[in-house]
């Protein structure tokens, strides 16, 4: 299996790590599905799995940040992709056709969040925000939600 | 005199099991829709329990939040625990001695072995054998006397600190668990047998539920579940606290079903006695295992970490992140039935109603069917669900 840091670094914009010993590569938010797209072809369905997908908000930037946390298979190295939405309008493709296994995470970063992954169709609110919060159409994790 | 109201029982039958059980760990609902036996297709409903943990953790400091994030389950606390206090290490960089990473392995070991005990006894309920689900949890109670005699808690041990434990083992303490352990052995041994042999158990649990390999790493499932297909992942690879020194055999079994699963929590759960007893023999005393408290830092610099532990139902991930300041700016906790239950609703389909308690609790909750209608108020355009039994007391 070739390494994953090779396969993505046409599409990588820098790359830095974090403890311990993962390796961050931040790709355009427009790439994603297609860095997905040519990892999983390079790892095949069985090297690799979506582990984690963590949304952050920066409103001091306006931005928030979706990382993708991947784990290959069978050496269990993780790798994290990185890429910046733009906080007013965060929109990023679903990897959902990709990688089924990415839906607990996009839902909950939709529902948590407001990050919108376009394709998948079974993001909604109340995934797991209770209704009075849900109502009040605030996103809990923003910092600026008064949750 | 005009219809508003329209009793539904389809010939799809939609069958909802959840979200409260008094056997089902984490308040979920599957959405079951039946063609006779034949299950076609399945849901997940989340949302029930949901306690805003994430949020509640931006508010509170470092040192406090080691005490939420134990709360987040009952059974695994420790796990939870220290996949945060490593993240916080990482972060403030700090390294515990290796005597306070071999209690921490002893912790979770334990931990690991009572988690396994308890959901091989509910499967065991589940199944109809309510004796054995009895000798298990007796036995299981071994196990919280073990945890007990570390942590000082059977249950929440808030065991864990930054740069090490709360409590070091005496040398009193370390035989009185090497006894339970010594004594949990041979019985555990009759459980596996018990497990592999009995015609019932094989019947209810073999070929059913099947996850193939490729299905595994496509909807992210861990642990057991992804161990008990052939897919050899374990965090514990990573050598984390003293899972680098500590020797252990990742269980895979490639049967594929329910028993499978089943079966790699049995044969853990020995190789855990066993990674106790050695942690137990071979205790290093190169430092102190409880740091002291009033000399921990009380700035936290700017960082950020990931750490993944093997906890017993799978890979559990914090994501932990400061800016510098007394609360983390964001702290992300991905548990494995996040995974494990939220993309397993295609391993349902093909089997039929009763099978569904049987794959789920093989994925480590536990769940049991309510028997409902469909009830549609036409003129809110409202759908409610109504007990079968309730229908005789007429629609309100």
């Amino acid at each position: 299996m070739e390494a994953l840091s090779e396969l993505v670094k046409k599409y990588a914009l820098t790359t830095y790590s974090m403890k311990p010993n993962r390796l961050v590569i931040e790709i355009p938010r427009d790439r994603v599905k297609e860095v997905l797209k040519a990892i999983k072809e390079g790892c095949g369905d069985t090297g690799i799995y979506v582990s984690t997908i963590v949304g952050t908000d920066f409103p001091d930037k306006k931005q928030v940040r979706l990382d993708y946390y991947l784990v290959t298979h069978p050496d269990d190295n993780v790798y994290v992709l990185r890429t910046w939405l733009p906080r007013e309008d965060p929109k990023v493709d679903s990897i959902l056709d990709l990688f089924p296994g990415a839906l607990s995470g996009e839902c909950e970063t939709y529902d948590l969040l407001g990050v919108v992954f376009e394709g998948n169709l079974f993001i909604r609110r109340e995934f797991f925000v209770p209704t009075d919060v849900a109502s009040k159409e605030v996103f809990p994790l923003r910092k600026d939600s008064g949750v | 005199m005009a219809v508003d109201k329209v009793i539904e029982i389809p010939v799809s039958l939609e069958v909802p099991i959840g979200p409260q059980h008094p056997a089902l760990h984490e308040p979920v609902m599957l959405k079951v829709y039946a063609e006779g036996e034949e299950v076609v297709k399945v849901e997940v409903n989340t949302g029930y329990n949901h306690r805003g943990i994430e949020k509640l953790v931006e508010k509170n400091s470092f040192y406090r939040n080691i005490f939420i994030v134990s709360r987040v389950c009952g059974i695994c606390n420790i796990v939870h625990s220290n996949a945060y206090v490593r993240a916080v290490e990482q972060v403030m960089g700090i390294e515990p001695p290796g005597r306070a990473k071999y209690l921490r392995v002893l912790a979770m070991e334990l931990e690991r072995i009572h988690s396994h005990m308890i959901i091989n006894a509910i499967m065991a309920e589940v199944l109809g054998y309510d004796t054995l689900f009895m000798y298990i949890m007796r036995d299981r109670e071994k196990v919280m006397k073990a945890k007990e005699i570390l942590t000082g808690n059977r249950v929440l041990g808030d065991y864990l600190m930054v740069g090490g434990v709360r409590r070091d083992l005496s040398e009193v303490d370390r035989e009185r668990i090497k006894d339970v352990l010594i004594k949990l052995e041979p019985e555990v041994r009759k459980y596996i047998r018990v497990f592999e042999e009995d015609e019932t158990i094989g019947k209810r649990l073999r070929g059913v539920g099947v996850v193939k390999p490729k299905d595994v790493t496509l909807h992210g499932l861990v642990g057991p579940t992804a161990r008990g297909s052939g897919v050899n992942i374990d965090a514990r690879r990573e050598g984390y606290d003293a899972y680098g020194e500590v020797p252990f055999n990742i269980i895979v079994r490639s049967d594929m079903d329910s028993w499978s699963r089943m079966m790699v929590r049995w044969h853990e759960t020995i190789e855990s006695i066993n990674m106790c007893k050695y942690v137990l023999e071979n205790l290093p005393s190169d430092g102190p295992a409880v740091p002291d408290e009033t000399k921990l830092p009380r700035k936290f610099p700017v960082g950020e970490a990931f750490t993944r532990v093997e906890a017993p139902r799978g890979e559990l991930t914090y994501y932990v992140m400061s800016d510098g300041r007394q609360n983390p700016w964001r702290v992300k906790i991905r548990t494995p039935s996040f995974n494990n239950i939220i993309n397993s609703g295609f391993s349902y389909i093909g089997y039929t109603i009763a099978d569904v308690p049987v794959i789920l609790t093989s994925y480590d909750p536990c769940i049991s069917c309510m028997e409902r209608a469909i009830v549609t108020d036409l003129r809110r355009g409202e759908k409610k669900y109504v007990r079968f039994k309730d229908l005789n007391r007429g629609l309100k």
